[in-house]
């Protein structure tokens, strides 16, 4: 079984784009993963049917024992996040202001307060019409993204992926160098670096780049949208070369991306000519 | 010394895990006294800094080398560092004991 995750360092290079481009092409030959929890946006390309949910919970929340309190006010005046206020009649918490730091827990003289695991959103498997299942997750309002989150989604993928002896696993990583990308990384065998010609995108790649080095994972790029800017994408390909990161394709910025990602398909789905060719390369190259 | 191997179960004959900071057990050997014994690892179910919780637990344990898969990320990394706990990496689906001996062969790369 191998493990691709997809990874980029900024937002909005294509990532997702090329992503489901590739769930395309393999079909029944890839679990899918969508670890860009914050932003999770697999689903509008491949509207998933859902069969599994489960509750999702990550940190911890206070509890107030009504019973207990006395109302001595302790945790109103230690608390930091001004998480805790002072009501009518009782000690309300802010479930957006807490960080669940368990503090109040901590110093209530009664034993009043109890830290619960706080429940985030919801983590689902769905059946997709490539006839395969992708593994996502949704957050409640004001829930993070996490190392935890990604562990336990690419989790449920491998479990799927060996019990229906899927060859594939292919994950679409969070943006950033935080928490849940090197989460996302964790047990990967391929990671696929889409870029753009932009600085920012430059800037990121050299980050993510430094990241796998380290976990000494093979890679390889794409970079998208490579005529907004011809001379910086020179100076990528030239990084790339110099790291020896296989360059897997160029793609140009057209606005048929935008058209199919409207329309909720794949890039290869919508505009066969000219992407299922690129896709195809590219799989080939990776898997 | 004391070698901990990243584990899925808490056996020298279970499969390692990948992860560092989230990885399900730490399966550790004693060179000296020649015993296996291992740990749960609590950071698995950790929101957050996972990796510097897990370093904490094998500091705790008086782990000198740790095996893993990928590697640990930067923060984690770096509590390694400070413990004092060097770090040797296998890329293959292989069990505890198994790479334990390429550890003591020296066919690990060091991280």
């Amino acid at each position: 079984m191998k493990e691709v995750v997809v990874i980029s360092g900024k937002g909005g290079t294509g990532k997702t784009v090329i992503t489901s481009a590739l769930a395309y092409a393999l079909g029944q030959d890839c679990v899918l993963a969508d670890c860009d929890v914050d932003a999770a946006d697999m689903h509008l390309i491949f509207k998933p049917q859902t069969q599994i949910a489960e509750d999702f919970y990550s940190g911890e929340e206070p509890e107030i024992d009504a019973e207990k309190c006395i109302q001595c006010s302790l945790c109103v005046q230690k608390c930091r996040f001004n998480a805790i206020k002072m009501a009518e009649s009782a000690i309300e918490f802010d479930p957006f202001a807490c960080e669940g730091c368990g503090f109040c827990s901590y110093i209530c003289p009664q034993g009043a307060i109890t830290m619960k695991p706080r429940y985030t959103g919801k983590s689902f498997q769905s059946e997709i019409r490539t006839g395969t299942t992708m593994v996502h997750a949704r957050l409640l309002p004001g829930g993070e993204n996490s190392g935890k989150l990604v562990a336990h989604t690419k989790k449920v993928a491998h479990k799927l992926a060996e019990e229906k002896n899927v060859p594939y696993i292919l994950v679409d990583g969070s943006p950033g160098i935080g928490c849940p990308v090197i989460s996302s990384l964790s047990g990967a065998n391929y990671v696929l670096l889409v870029t753009e010609a932009t600085q920012s995108a430059f800037h990121d790649l050299k980050r993510v780049y430094e990241l796998i080095q380290k976990f000494r994972i093979p890679a390889g790029c794409v970079i998208n949208k490579h005529d907004l800017n011809p001379a910086l994408t020179t100076n990528i390909e030239d990084f790339l070369h110099e790291m020896d990161v296989p360059l897997l394709a160029k793609i140009p910025y057209d606005e048929t991306v935008l058209k199919a990602v409207k329309s909720g398909q794949a890039i290869n789905e919508f505009a066969p000519k000219p992407y299922a060719e690129i896709i195809d390369k590219i799989k080939h190259r990776i898997f | 010394m004391k070698i901990a191997i990243t584990a899925l179960e808490g056996n020298s004959n279970a499969k390692m895990d990948a992860r560092f900071g989230r990885a399900k057990f730490f399966v550790i050997y004693d060179q000296d006294t020649k015993e296996w014994s291992s740990i749960s690892n609590e950071a698995a179910e950790a929101a957050h800094g996972a990796g510097p919780l897990a370093v904490q637990t094998l500091a705790d344990a008086g782990v000198k080398i740790v095996i893993t898969g990928n590697g640990p990320g930067g923060n984690a990394a770096r509590g390694l560092q400070t413990a004092g706990i060097n770090v040797f990496l296998n890329k293959d689906d292989i069990t505890v004991q198994e790479a334990l001996d390429k550890y003591l062969k020296n066919e690990l790369i060091s991280f």
